[in-house]
């Protein structure tokens, strides 16, 4: 879930994405045949859908939308989404208020011969794992699995030393030289299940907090920033790696890709390891309930949610954006070496393996529609007004 | 042809008018509807429920309504202290050729967008930043200053430069306006520069003053993107809070709030509207159509 004013959660990645929009919407519209594909930019293969366009026959116009909620309501109610969209790919979990409005289907696996493939779906999504709600719902299945992540904070060890526990977001050692994600669903969670781990709130499941629960954490964390702990929250992808580069706080909650982003810049930080684990998400594909939908335009939106669990694609998106996409990737782009170099290659492997160490440390999963979500939403109200 | 000229005139008149009424009034009203609109689960229904206003008024919102007042007023205060001098210049002492050029400047940080703009603070103003590193040089502090960003102050640096400028322009069309004659008078009676300016320029610049004051207020009071970049620890004025409704799909709540921000705005508006002859503010305007 997103802030205000965004330039948000991956906001970074929708830049390009609305560039890709009208080369590809250019190309798209010469060949007739085309599929719309919503997105926040992360699932963005640089433009490049010759591979799916060669084999099904279809383009792909891939649109640049919002990650939060209401932008996501507003463009497929309001925006005429349904009438425009194939897929739309965002953070999952989105699905309580997407099928209550009637926006998304139920997907059928047996359509997506690669479904059966991704053992992600198996290890950490299929139902009955905590990581259902970010593709089911009530026993059904309606996401495809685009790419899966965990997050968990950031550090200068030049100030800090190393740190491994989400204590240090508390520590006053860091006093005025720790920053947050403007977020409840992240930052909230996340120190909820610091909370938890370090046993000093009574929390039975981070991911689904009942509102005194939820109040407990925000009490916290008023206590914190009553104490001058917080320099700033941040609600930016651009915010929060200027922060780090500029060495304006030492330890951040944050998202992996701002890591490397720093490092381009030149900027030595480390994306912890922490002892309570990391707050797990994933993308997913919906295949939109879309109105005058031909039975053609169902079946190449399928294979394209096959192309997406594939491993040219799954290996293309593990490079430009840093995150684990599906099984298929590492093997794919270590194998095709004329579409991938060994050293991104190498890169694509190295990924894929911390992102499955985070998935194996465990955490808590995020959920972005919590039970009580306007509980959390007025909570962190009384945070950001305290 | 006198009909003819008529159908041209109230037709010219008319299409800013229906645009007017498509695109703002007919919102508005549907704003106004939807905030008394009952919410369930994840849609609304119309309904005639204060729920909305309820919630706003006795929740935490209000405390961000009341900051959202307080800090518009003072950062609005704080701009016509600086561009009502600056138009008084423009206005009294400068050569027209110079008016031209500064009125000019005034519209250059508009051709910048406005998020980058903002963003550009947080470069100067941090603790490795120019202005801290200046301070050290100059030995005025030993260490960085830390509430230079993401403090009030740094909110007010930042509404300050967005909206001053716009601020500029009405003094100076007020200021401008004023009969030379009226000040002349007052200096051929004997009265002091300082009595001058309090007893003729200060009321007949009023019209200006109020104008300048509405576009600095409504400006910050409905702003969300300084207190996000400047404002540090969840700085928020009323434009954040609404957002933040949306978020979790709670329009009825979001246009319960932006109703009493619209009302707010509206009072203040029909005051200036009551309060003074808007050919005093444009009488610059005026003077050279005739």
């Amino acid at each position: 879930m997103t802030r205000p004013f965004e330039i948000s959660r991956r906001g970074l990645l929708s830049t390009a994405a609305g560039a890709a929009v009208l080369s590809v919407a250019g190309r798209a519209k010469a060949a007739g045949k085309t599929l719309n594909f919503a997105d926040i930019g992360v699932g963005d293969p640089g433009g490049d859908w010759s591979g799916f366009t060669k084999a099904s026959g279809w383009n792909v116009n891939l649109v640049a939308i919002g990650n939060a909620p209401s932008a996501i309501l507003n463009v497929m109610i309001g925006g005429g989404g349904t009438s425009t969209y194939d897929i739309i790919n965002i953070v999952g979990g989105m699905q309580p208020p997407l099928i209550s409005n009637h926006l998304i289907e139920a997907i059928d696996p047996a359509e997506m011969p690669d479904w059966a493939k991704d053992t992600y779906i198996s290890e950490y999504l299929t139902e009955g794992k905590p990581g259902f709600q970010f593709i089911g719902y009530q026993g059904r299945l309606y996401g495809v699995p685009s790419v899966l992540q965990g997050d968990a904070f950031a550090y200068l060890p030049e100030k800090t030393g190393p740190l491994d526990s989400y204590a240090a977001l508390f520590d006053p050692k860091w006093r005025g030289y720790v920053a947050l994600e403007n977020n409840y669903t992240t930052a909230g969670q996340k120190t909820a299940l610091y909370l938890k781990k370090a046993g000093l709130a009574d929390i039975k499941d981070p991911a689904n907090m009942s509102p005194a629960e939820i109040k407990a954490v925000v009490d916290f964390l008023i206590g914190r920033k009553k104490g001058g702990q917080f320099r700033v929250l941040w609600s930016s992808f651009e915010q929060a790696v200027d922060l780090i580069v500029r060495k304006e706080v030492y330890v951040i909650d944050c998202w992996e890709p701002m890591v490397f982003a720093a490092a381009a810049k030149g900027v030595h930080a480390v994306y912890a390891d922490p002892k309570e684990g990391y707050l797990l998400w994933a993308m997913a594909a919906y295949l939109v309930n879309k109105r005058n939908g031909s039975a053609a335009e169902k079946k190449a939106s399928y294979e394209l949610l096959n192309f997406m669990l594939g491993g040219w694609y799954g290996a293309k998106i593990t490079l430009l954006r840093g995150y684990m996409t599906n099984p298929l990737a590492p093997a794919y782009a270590a194998s095709h070496p004329a579409e991938f170099t060994a050293a991104e290659a190498k890169k694509i492997a190295a990924i894929t393996a911390n992102v499955k160490h985070k998935f194996d440390q465990g955490g808590t999963w995020q959920n972005r529609w919590p039970t009580h979500i306007d509980a959390y939403e007025s909570e962190w109200q009384r945070f950001e007004a305290a | 042809m006198r009909r003819a000229r008529a159908a041209v005139r109230y037709g010219l008149l008319g299409l800013p008018g229906v645009f007017l009424v498509v695109f703002l009034v007919c919102p508005l009203l549907l704003t106004f509807a939807i905030s008394f609109w009952q919410r369930t689960g994840f849609t609304f229904t119309p309904a005639l429920t204060f729920n909305s206003y309820r919630a706003f008024f006795s929740g935490v919102r209000l405390l961000v309504f009341d900051r959202s007042l307080l800090i518009s007023l003072e950062a609005t205060a704080i701009s016509l202290l600086l561009a009502y001098p600056v138009a008084y210049f423009l206005a009294f002492h400068a050569v027209p050729k110079a008016v031209r050029i500064c009125l000019s400047l005034f519209t250059v940080p508009f051709l910048i967008n406005y998020i980058i703009r903002t963003f550009a603070w947080t470069y100067l103003l941090d603790r490795s930043g120019p202005v801290n590193r200046l301070l050290q040089w100059l030995g005025l502090v030993h260490h960085p200053v830390s509430w230079l960003l993401y403090s009030d102050f740094a909110v007010f640096i930042g509404l300050v430069s967005a909206y001053m400028p716009f601020m500029v322009f009405p003094l100076w069309l007020s200021l401008s306006g004023i009969d030379q004659r009226l000040i002349e008078a007052s200096w051929m009676l004997g009265a002091r520069p300082a009595r001058t300016f309090f007893g003729v320029i200060l009321p007949l610049s009023l019209p200006g003053i109020f104008a300048a004051t509405i576009f600095g207020f409504v400006g910050s009071f409905g702003e969300s993107a300084v207190p996000t970049i400047l404002g540090g620890v969840g700085f928020q004025l009323m434009g954040n809070t609404i957002t933040s409704a949306m978020d979790v799909l709670d329009y009825p709540l979001a246009a319960a709030m932006s109703s009493v921000v619209v009302i707010a705005m509206l009072g203040l508006l029909t005051a200036w509207f009551l309060s003074f002859d808007l050919r005093a503010l444009l009488g610059k305007i005026m003077e050279w159509r005739r």
